[in-house]
């Protein structure tokens, strides 16, 4: 049939060699020439060797030509060496040649199989990626079914979810992943011939662990074909939504205790507003604060709360745009509560967005500082009310310090006033007994009366101290006094004074009765005018005391032509036995004015002089004035 | 031994006239003037502008210008700050003598008990501005 087998051999696309018994090239053909790159001549009686990857690889060629005379065939793939160095990948086929039963040499057939491979090689490096990236994937059981619907792959997430492992699953019918129920309803075939009808079937539902526990999962059956389009099995891809529900379950309960938490709160006012700024939701701290109940206010205007004049100037709604803007508006300020009354709230009010981002409205939290407010006003005003304190502290301290002061000048008049007239006498009584020793008598006279003089100065002093310190001691006993009387009462007790002195005293009076302590406010008009009188030169002394009421408050003067006080020593008059430098000498003890001036204290009034040296002098005193200007 | 150049300021003309005896008999100072109050010390200062004294006695409760306003006015006085002033008076109270010295008086002198005992004051005046070298 063959008539040129030479002609075959040498037109025939794959590389053909003949081998000897040990292996050397006897003939090449010319596919060969081209495959490897030698030349025939080249390649005759070369080992076969020569085109294996590893250089003089004669061991591995005498076990695959032992494995041809063995199986008279042997087929292997691998690497061969073009002669430029370059390896190919080839599929080898080596007969055993056979004649007259006696193995005579080999046939070798070389097919180049490098673009094969190169496609086999990538498709398996996918398929390994697949494979890979399916059996890691551990939140999802990806399984393949034959179309009968056995099991015949099996990954991690597969084995996580339902226990099995590969070993255990793969063969098994994959309805032994379905309830007792879905089986005798037949479910799983079910779910197969929709997959094949539609391409693929999707659903959630129960399904079992290897331990029998029930899990929800989502599955996916997808129908698979292969190139020919013949249905060659299914993918089964299963999730376990057991735990989506347990969130939703949690999220519920969150919500619910969430929801428990705000609306029980009570000393935070929380609501939802919607966009509008209608109140949707409502707590306990809200209905305490504001007194309103939920089903009153839900569906009412947040607006409800302010007062009016806020109402006017568009506050709530300008509080909503800023909040809307800026994402939160905060403040503090008043609120209405159900009632009418007002409360001082602090407010923030958050703008709300869902998921989406969409604006759905507003929270707000509202607190009422009122009794914060109260006690930061009574901390206030129990401050105010030390600084108070503090004040009348520093008055008294003053009083104190005055009273300190006044019992130093006593001090300093019972050293030294009362003393010096006791030590005049004493100097004179001295002076007396050293003359009469020396029998010496012209002066005795004069010592006697110095010494007189100085007793009934001393008297003077005692009476003054007495009445000075009586005022610092009883309490100004007020009573209703005619001013008349008071004035006349003075003159009457300067009696032989006024005479003496042959003093004109005028009374002017628009008042006809005033307020005070009848002893004191005589002894402060006699103290006045008894200076009136003291203090002239002139042989016809005119005073005249005047009463009358001014700003409110009863004003007297008593003004005098004496010799007047010198504009330096205005502010000397009133301390006590403080005696002014005059021409000529005045008797007295220093102490009348500083009297006077205590007296007016006690009246709360004031006393002052006007003077003019040579001309006369006024003093003025008020009293009552604090009292009045109450 | 220095006699030392005073002024005596005393309001009370019966104890003026015993000081000057005492200070006569004593011989330890020579007596410029006596006056009766700071008013008339000042007059007289502003009269003699060419004195200049080694020292002030002075009395402290006086009608006018008393010893307070004395040491005050003599211790801010351009001329006259750095002549002593020595208080002299009946009272021993330690507070009156502090406020004499804390306004600038150089000293504090309890008064004799009675005018015929103003020999031994004026040694023992003497002796305290010796000892404290009161004067200058």
């Amino acid at each position: 049939m063959i008539t040129n087998c030479q002609l075959l051999i040498d037109t025939i696309g794959d590389a053909i060699f003949q081998l000897d018994r040990d292996g050397y090239i006897l003939y090449a053909n010319p596919a060969a020439v081209q495959l490897t790159g030698y030349s025939a001549e080249e390649l005759f009686n070369q080992p076969f060797y020569i085109l294996y990857s590893n250089n003089d690889d004669s061991i591995k060629l005498e076990y695959e030509l032992g494995l041809a005379l063995k199986r008279r065939k042997f087929v292997t793939g691998g690497w061969k060496k073009h002669k430029s160095g370059e390896l190919f990948w080839s599929e080898l086929t080596l007969c055993a040649i056979f004649e007259n039963g006696k193995p005579i040499g080999f046939s070798g057939l070389l097919r180049d199989d490098s673009e094969r491979k190169k496609a086999e090689l990538e498709l398996r490096e996918s398929e390994e990626r697949f494979r890979t990236m399916v059996e890691g994937v551990k939140e999802y059981a990806i399984f393949m079914l034959n179309p009968t619907g056995h099991i015949i792959s099996w990954n991690d997430g597969a084995k996580r979810l339902k226990g099995y492992s590969a070993n255990e699953i793969i063969g098994k019918h994959f309805s032994i992943f379905y309830t007792a129920e879905d089986l005798e309803t037949k479910k799983p075939e079910r779910e197969l011939k929709i997959a094949i009808a539609t391409g693929k079937y999707e659903e959630e539902g129960w399904r079992i662990k290897k331990n029998g526990s029930l899990f929800w999962a989502n599955i996916v059956i997808t129908a698979l074909y292969n190139d020919q389009n013949k249905h060659i099995g299914f993918s089964k891809v299963t999730r376990d939504l057991t735990e989506r529900k347990d969130n939703e379950e949690f999220l519920r309960q969150s919500e619910e205790r969430y929801r428990a938490l705000v609306e029980q709160l009570n000393d935070y006012g929380i609501f939802m507003l919607d966009e509008k700024g209608r109140i949707v939701s409502w707590n306990e701290g809200a209905k305490r604060i504001s007194g309103y109940l939920a089903e009153e206010i839900i569906g009412k205007y947040f607006s409800i709360f302010y007062p009016e004049e806020e109402l006017i100037n568009g506050k709530p709604t300008h509080e909503l745009k800023v909040a809307k803007a800026e994402g939160k508006y905060e403040e503090e300020g008043w609120r209405l509560r159900k009632d009418g009354t007002r409360f001082w709230a602090s407010v923030v009010i958050t703008a709300v967005y869902n998921n989406d981002g969409a604006h759905i409205g507003f929270s707000k939290v509202t607190r009422d500082l009122t009794e914060r407010k109260e006690s930061e006003r009574a901390l206030r005003e129990s401050y105010e009310r030390f600084r108070q304190l503090a004040g009348e502290l520093k008055i008294t301290n003053e009083e104190l310090s005055y009273a300190n002061q006044e019992l130093e000048q006593f001090t300093s008049i019972v050293s030294h006033d009362l003393q010096e007239p006791v030590r005049t006498i004493k100097s004179f009584l001295q002076l007396i007994d050293m003359k009469l020793d020396q029998g010496q008598t012209e002066e005795l006279k004069t010592y006697i009366s110095k010494s007189i003089k100085a007793a009934n100065r001393m008297r003077e002093l005692i009476q003054n101290l007495l009445h000075y310190s009586q005022l610092a001691k009883n309490d100004v006993q007020v009573e209703r006094l005619n001013v008349l009387d008071l004035v006349n009462e003075a003159i009457q007790n300067l009696k032989t004074a006024v005479e003496n002195a042959n003093a004109d005293i005028s009374i002017e009076s628009d008042v006809e009765e005033l307020e005070g302590d009848r002893v004191q406010l005589v002894q402060l008009i006699q103290n006045l005018l008894s200076n009136a009188l003291k203090f002239t030169n002139n042989d016809h002394p005119q005073v005249t005391i005047r009463c009358r009421e001014e700003d409110g408050h009863i004003k007297f003067s008593i003004a005098d032509n004496g010799i007047g006080i010198a504009a330096a020593d205005m502010g000397k008059v009133f301390e006590i036995f403080r005696r002014l430098h005059t021409k000529k000498d005045y008797p007295g003890t220093g102490i009348g004015l500083a009297i006077c001036k205590k007296i007016v204290d006690r009246h709360r009034g004031r006393i002052w002089p006007e003077s003019e040296p040579g001309k006369g002098t006024t003093f003025h005193f008020t009293l009552n004035e604090e009292a009045s200007a109450t | 031994m220095r006699k030392y150049r005073i002024i005596i300021v005393e309001n009370d003309e019966d104890e003026q006239l015993f000081m000057r005896e005492g200070f006569d008999t004593a011989g330890l100072f020579q007596i410029i003037t006596v006056l009766k109050n700071g008013d008339e010390l000042f007059e007289w200062l502003a009269q003699h502008p060419l004195v200049l004294p080694d020292l002030i006695l002075s009395d402290l409760n006086m009608p006018g210008k008393n010893g307070y306003d004395i040491i005050t006015e003599i211790r801010s006085s351009a001329i006259y700050s750095a002549v002593p002033v020595i208080i002299t008076s009946t009272s021993s109270t330690p507070v009156i003598i502090q406020k004499c010295l804390d306004k600038g008086a150089a000293d504090y002198i309890v008064k004799p008990e009675t005018f015929v005992e103003y020999v031994p004051y004026v040694e023992r005046l003497y002796q305290r501005i010796e000892e404290k070298q009161l004067v200058k």
